[in-house]
């Protein structure tokens, strides 16, 4: 050995921040744009009861690093909460459980803020509504008073906030999401086999070229050569080959097969492994990819839209109103540009998605355009564009809450057409409606220990029919069993699945679920309506 | 004790007596304490559970602290299992817990460990550990609760010998691996340049060479035995510019060897450049100009930007000293040891991820292929699987619900469950269990613990006088350890070797194949237990009654189940829970409500056929049963 070099040791600033790393298992899901969001918001927790799967949830959201919390609730400790809620300790036993609460979630994040209310006995929790704090989401769980309830819903309607419900008792829970107005999301993360969008029975000149230039003299191309022509550029060609034959392009199942069996009759058998790995990808491709994409319904559903005067200066409307714009002109959507992995030479792949790059640069730009001759949009980020074409087929709007509570006559439409799924459902071996645990345990909303006879009572008020229907009866002993109390277990699934839907609503990203899910400890069932 | 009762209350009230004094009486194993194990823990900790048992090698890292909550930042780098178990601990006084710093497959948790538990969760992150569990479990005939998550996706599933599918019931996907000449020499995709840095580049610098990376197949044929042969004498040339680590031309060197001349000499290889775009060597002092020290720093920090040549080139340089000193370093501590000191690849290890990444996108740039940036690699390099705190806790609390039907022995009634996140209009996909597959290699098999007498056992007294005099297995069978065919009757030749000359220890696990054609036996896998002066006959099985038994009773002709030839039809879900009728209750009693779907057709008003739980119970009894409290 020689010497060894004894360079001043540089500074340990190294490599991505601490941040960065304690997230990176996450940011894979939902990218620095989804953290920031969460990092940007503001929970609100109204807590009463057992009080378990509000800070359940919490706990979810303050791991992945919510920028602050705040936990309402009135309740000292008692032994009984020791049983079930983690973040209680025996210190604990005679204080205020929102604060310690806090302090012991906070321990699990120090990037997050916590805070607790009230803070004295001057202090009502109806004050936190006053106007001088602000939420970007507010949770309660039942037990709660109607007057509250109905000022926290009346907050969200006005504030633009959205509200979840959250009731978990014994084997059951339910938690219901209410978004204040429409809720429009760009990035739906689509399953990857879905985006594929090649456009092979509308190619444009550049793509047509290309694959001829492949394709032209296909028969004395060398076998490493034809065994490596990528499969769009082979479809294309046959599909090429199959106008000139039939006038149209095939379009039944019956000619999509025909053309299937004609492209796989080109493949050469005379190689070591007796056929062509890239001819084999486009038999496969053939039914996914010769076919016309046509309009998704949920992209329809925004086109069909008219914002309303507040949304309209949004801009999402304003760049959907452009690709709209775009759709009716081109009748396709703007191209994704992505190409999905195939057998070619690399160079003649690098070729291939630049094409695919090109065209969908230019649909963007197109569509750029547009938006910016909007009154309003002038100030639109141009990535913010890319990213909205990019995603254009997959786009979803989810409608905002009508009421801000569940009406007695919409429930009753839901428990009716519930109940006949349910006697047609042994038949169709479909699973019965969960419903009945949402209505025995909506009905202790207000009154956690009510028994059955009060629980079917009350039910009675929007379904009369209850105290004959047995599974209603059946749910309203389990709830009246559960006499307000939580299991850990329940509230700690729960909690992770509202956490999950809080997370979707934050960052925007992935579609949450409309608008109520319920949940069957028993059987491990759930079921989302919209109520 | 008082305020133990008032906690166990509610969970009495809830759960019903008879099973909260199973939960309490349990004895349970998780094996793993990460992401799923950290919820998991918590929940069977709150629940009264009576003893729990941790194993898990691991230790903690930054990365875990965005989900796994009983670990602290200054937890970091200690063990997950001991940690866990402090944390947990102090939520429930009452429950013991033992933890155990280790790996599942150490030979300390054999079977006869396995059977002291009343159930195991699986609670781990990678298919071997996960195997593994499945297989003791199977060998110990203890219920299994199998559980795993991928981002928003998981699932849970329970596994119970003979009764629901087994983990390996269904094929597992392998990793994927490249043809060695692929990675050497033809790369075409990132990933083909990432596996080079890491399984290559860096290992043979830093790492115990001769290890093979199960992401390269190295097979050889006679198409590429030449150019396999090339590879061998390059990857020499590469070792003795490792002798000259730590010096200053050190950089300079490794670099010209590998980005300049290996790559003139396989570009001179026409015929292979015939159909690709030739490599393009580079060249160091070209690039010598390299960045100032604030420049590569500010690089490093950028791990979302794709580096250009210039950037990685300088992080190849920087990352590559830092790796060095850590060398130097680690050989001036381990002194006389006889192993070198060795560095192996840590996706969350910056040193050598940014020497990964820097060398991966020169070799893309050298054989003009598309350049990542440090976050794609680390995740393509790491085989990163996203992970978060909301999809454990919903699995976790998954497999506790399933738990309790386990105790009740109401193993069909389990439910086989995937989180849907992308399916919004239901969340959870509940399914019933699936069978056992027949021709599953790992659970339709019959198994026995042999007691084997290892200082005079031989091959022959387990082939001719336990398998075929006892058992009644005719010529045609095989034995295996392992892959290691150990007897067919064509090889023969070991028959008169003891056992313990052929590699078999206590806690070794034989397969005997039945070969006969008409009606052979399933597999039977023995698992051997040494027993020192054992009287009589050298084998003994501890589970089969063979002829020679010293017992009466009459023996069945094959004690070993001959094999099926399809899935059988099942409608067959049985209730294993034997509730009693006679409840008669105004109030719905706990063990009513977790009966759930398990129909019991005296008491049901209305009964389905059987469909995903399409089964009511509803007791239509007046009487009154009030569940003690204490
Ligand atoms: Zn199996």
């Amino acid at each position: 050995m020689t010497e060894v070099i004894t360079d001043p040791t540089p500074p340990i600033l190294h490599g991505p921040s601490d941040k960065e790393k304690k997230y990176d298992r996450q940011l894979r899901l939902w990218a620095a744009s989804g953290q920031q969001a969460l990092e940007d918001a503001h929970i609100l927790l109204i807590n009463s009861g057992s009080g378990t799967v509000g800070v359940e949830t919490l706990k979810n959201l303050v791991l992945p690093g919510i920028g602050k919390f705040t936990i309402a609730d009135e309740n000292t400790v008692g032994q009984a909460d020791l049983g079930v809620n983690f973040f209680l300790d025996e210190d604990c036993l005679g204080k205020l459980r929102s604060e310690c609460c806090v302090r012991l979630l906070q321990e699990l994040n120090p990037d997050v803020q916590g805070n607790w209310f009230p803070k004295n006995k001057n202090e009502t929790i109806e004050q936190l509504f006053d106007g001088t704090m602000q939420f970007t989401m507010i949770l309660y769980t039942a037990p709660i008073t109607r007057a509250r309830m109905e000022l926290v819903l009346k907050y969200g309607q006005q504030r633009n906030v959205p509200v979840i419900s959250i009731h978990s008792a014994g084997f059951y829970s339910y938690f219901h999401i209410n978004l204040p107005g429409n809720f429009p999301i760009v990035d739906t993360h689509p399953d990857s086999t879905a985006t594929t969008d090649l456009r092979l029975l509308t190619p444009w000149k550049e793509l047509s070229h290309f694959a001829a230039s492949l394709t032209d003299n296909i028969q004395s191309l060398s076998a490493h050569e034809h065994g490596h022509i990528p499969y769009v550029a082979l479809l294309l060609h046959y599909l090429a080959k199959w106008k000139e034959e039939h006038g149209t392009l095939p379009s039944t199942y019956k000619e999509k097969t025909a053309f299937r069996s004609r492209v796989a009759s080109g493949a050469r058998t005379d190689t070591p492994e007796g056929g062509e790995e890239n001819f084999d990808e486009a038999v496969a491709a053939v039914l996914k990819t010769i076919s016309s994409p046509g309009l998704p319904s949920s992209v329809r559903e925004v086109f069909d839209y008219t914002p309303n005067k507040m949304e309209s200066t949004a801009s999402f409307w304003i760049i959907a109103d452009a690709i709209k714009q775009f759709y009716n002109k081109h009748n396709t959507l703007p191209l994704p540009g992505s190409v999905p992995d195939m057998k070619a030479q690399s160079t003649v792949y690098v070729q291939l998605q630049n094409i695919y790059k090109a065209k969908a640069r230019q649909d963007a730009a197109e569509v750029l355009k547009t938006v910016r001759s909007h009154p309003r949009g002038k100030d639109i980020n141009s990535a913010e564009v890319e990213s909205f074409c990019k995603n254009a087929a997959f786009i979803k709007l989810i409608r905002g809450s009508k009421s801000s509570e569940a009406s007695p006559t919409n429930i009753k439409v839901l428990a009716e057409r519930e109940f006949e799924n349910d006697a047609n459902a042994p038949m169709m071996a479909m699973p019965l409606s969960l419903f009945p645990i949402y209505l025995s345990l909506s009905a202790t909303t207000f009154y956690p220990t009510s028994d059955a006879s009060d629980i079917i009572g009350t039910i009675k008020n929007v379904f009369p029919d209850a105290a004959s229907t047995p599974r209603v009866v059946e749910a309203a002993e389990e709830v009246a069993r559960a006499n307000g109390g939580e299991l850990h277990n329940i509230s700690a699934l729960t909690g992770g699945m509202v956490a999950q839907e809080v997370i979707k609503i934050i960052t925007k990203q992935y579609i949450p679920i409309d608008n109520t899910c319920i949940f069957d400890g028993i059987t491990s069932r759930t079921q989302v309506l919209r109520i | 004790m008082a305020s133990s009762k008032k906690r166990d209350r509610f969970n009495a009230q809830s759960l019903g007596m008879p099973l909260n004094d199973k939960v309490k009486e349990a004895r349970v194993l998780m094996v793993g304490a990460g992401g799923i194990g950290c919820e998991l823990l918590k929940n069977l900790v709150l629940a009264g559970f009576g003893e729990v048992h941790i194993v898990d090698l691991d230790t903690i890292d930054l990365s875990n602290l965005n989900r796994q909550f009983l670990f602290r930042h200054e937890h970091i780098k200690k063990s997950k299992a001991l940690v866990a178990k402090e944390a947990a601990h102090k939520f429930n006084p009452n429950v013991k817990l033992e933890a155990h710093h280790a790996n599942i497959k150490d030979s300390q948790f054999n079977v006869d460990w396995f059977k002291t538990f009343t159930m195991v969760f699986n609670a781990l992150d990678n298919l071997e550990a996960r195997r593994h569990a499945n297989k003791m479990c199977l060998a110990a005939d203890v219920p299994l609760i199998e559980s795993g998550t991928t981002g928003f996706n998981g699932q849970v599933q329970v596994i119970k010998k003979g009764i629901t599918a087994c983990y390996d019931c269904t094929p597992k996907e392998t990793p994927k691996s490249f043809p060695v000449c692929t990675i050497r020499s033809t790369p075409s995709q990132p990933i083909h340049c990432i596996v080079w840095a890491k399984s290559y580049l860096l290992s043979e610098i830093f790492g115990a060479s001769e290890d093979e990376s199960p992401e390269v197949d190295n097979s050889e044929d006679s198409e590429n035995a030449k150019e396999i042969e090339k590879l061998r004498q390059e990857a020499q040339a590469l070792k003795q510019i490792r002798e000259s680590m730590g010096t200053e031309p050190f950089p300079q060197l490794l670099f010209d060897k590998v980005f300049k001349d290996d790559v003139i000499r396989l570009r001179s290889m026409e015929d292979m450049w015939k159909t690709r775009r030739p490599p393009e060597p580079l060249d160091y002092s070209a690039t010598a100009q390299l960045d100032s020290r604030e420049a590569v720093e500010k690089t490093l920090k950028d791990g979302q930007r794709v580096w250009d040549l210039q950037e990685n080139i300088s992080v190849f340089k920087d990352s590559l000293e830092r790796l060095n000193k850590r060398m130097s370093e680690m050989k001036a501590t381990s002194k006389g040891d006889a192993a070198e000191p060795t560095i192996t690849f840590d996706k969350d290890d910056d040193d050598t991820l940014d020497f990964v990444t820097a060398g991966a996108n020169l070799r893309s740039i050298v054989f003009g292929i598309e350049t990542k940036s440090r976050f794609d690699i680390k995740q393509m390099a790491g085989n990163i699987i996203p992970a978060i705190a909301t999809t454990n806790a919903i699995v976790a609390g998954l497999c506790v619900l399933q738990s309790y039907k386990v105790l009740r022995g109401e193993f069909t009634s389990t439910k086989e469950v995937f989180l849907s996140p992308f399916a919004p209009e239901r969340l959870l996909a509940s399914g019933r269990p699936r069978e056992p597959n027949p021709d599953c290699p790992v659970c339709s098999v019959a198994q026995t613990r042999l007691l084997v007498d290892m200082s005079r056992a031989t091959l022959k007294d387990l082939v001719e006088d336990f398998l075929q005099l006892e058992l009644g297995y005719g010529e045609d069978l095989t034995v295996n350890h392992g892959n290691d065919l150990l007897y067919d009757p064509d090889e023969n030749e070991n028959l008169a070797r003891k056992l313990s000359e052929l590699g078999i220890k206590g806690d070794s696990f034989l397969t005997v194949v039945d070969d006969t054609e008409r009606n052979p036996r399933v597999n039977l896998v023995l698992n051997v237990q040494e027993k020192t002066g054992l009287e009589g006959k050298p084998i003994k099985s501890l589970d089969i009654a063979g002829k020679q038994t010293r017992d009466e009773m009459p023996t069945p002709a094959s004690p070993i189940p001959r094999r099926k030839t399809s899935v059988p039809q099942s409608n067959g879900h049985t209730n294993g829970n034997g509730t009693s009728s006679s409840i008669a209750g105004k109030k719905r009693s706990a063990d009513e409500a977790l009966n759930g779907d398990t129909p019991d057709s005296k008491r049901s008003k209305i009964v389905s056929n059987g469909a995903e739980d399409g089964v009511i119970v509803l007791d239509d009894t007046d009487g009154a049963i009030l569940i003690d409290d204490d």
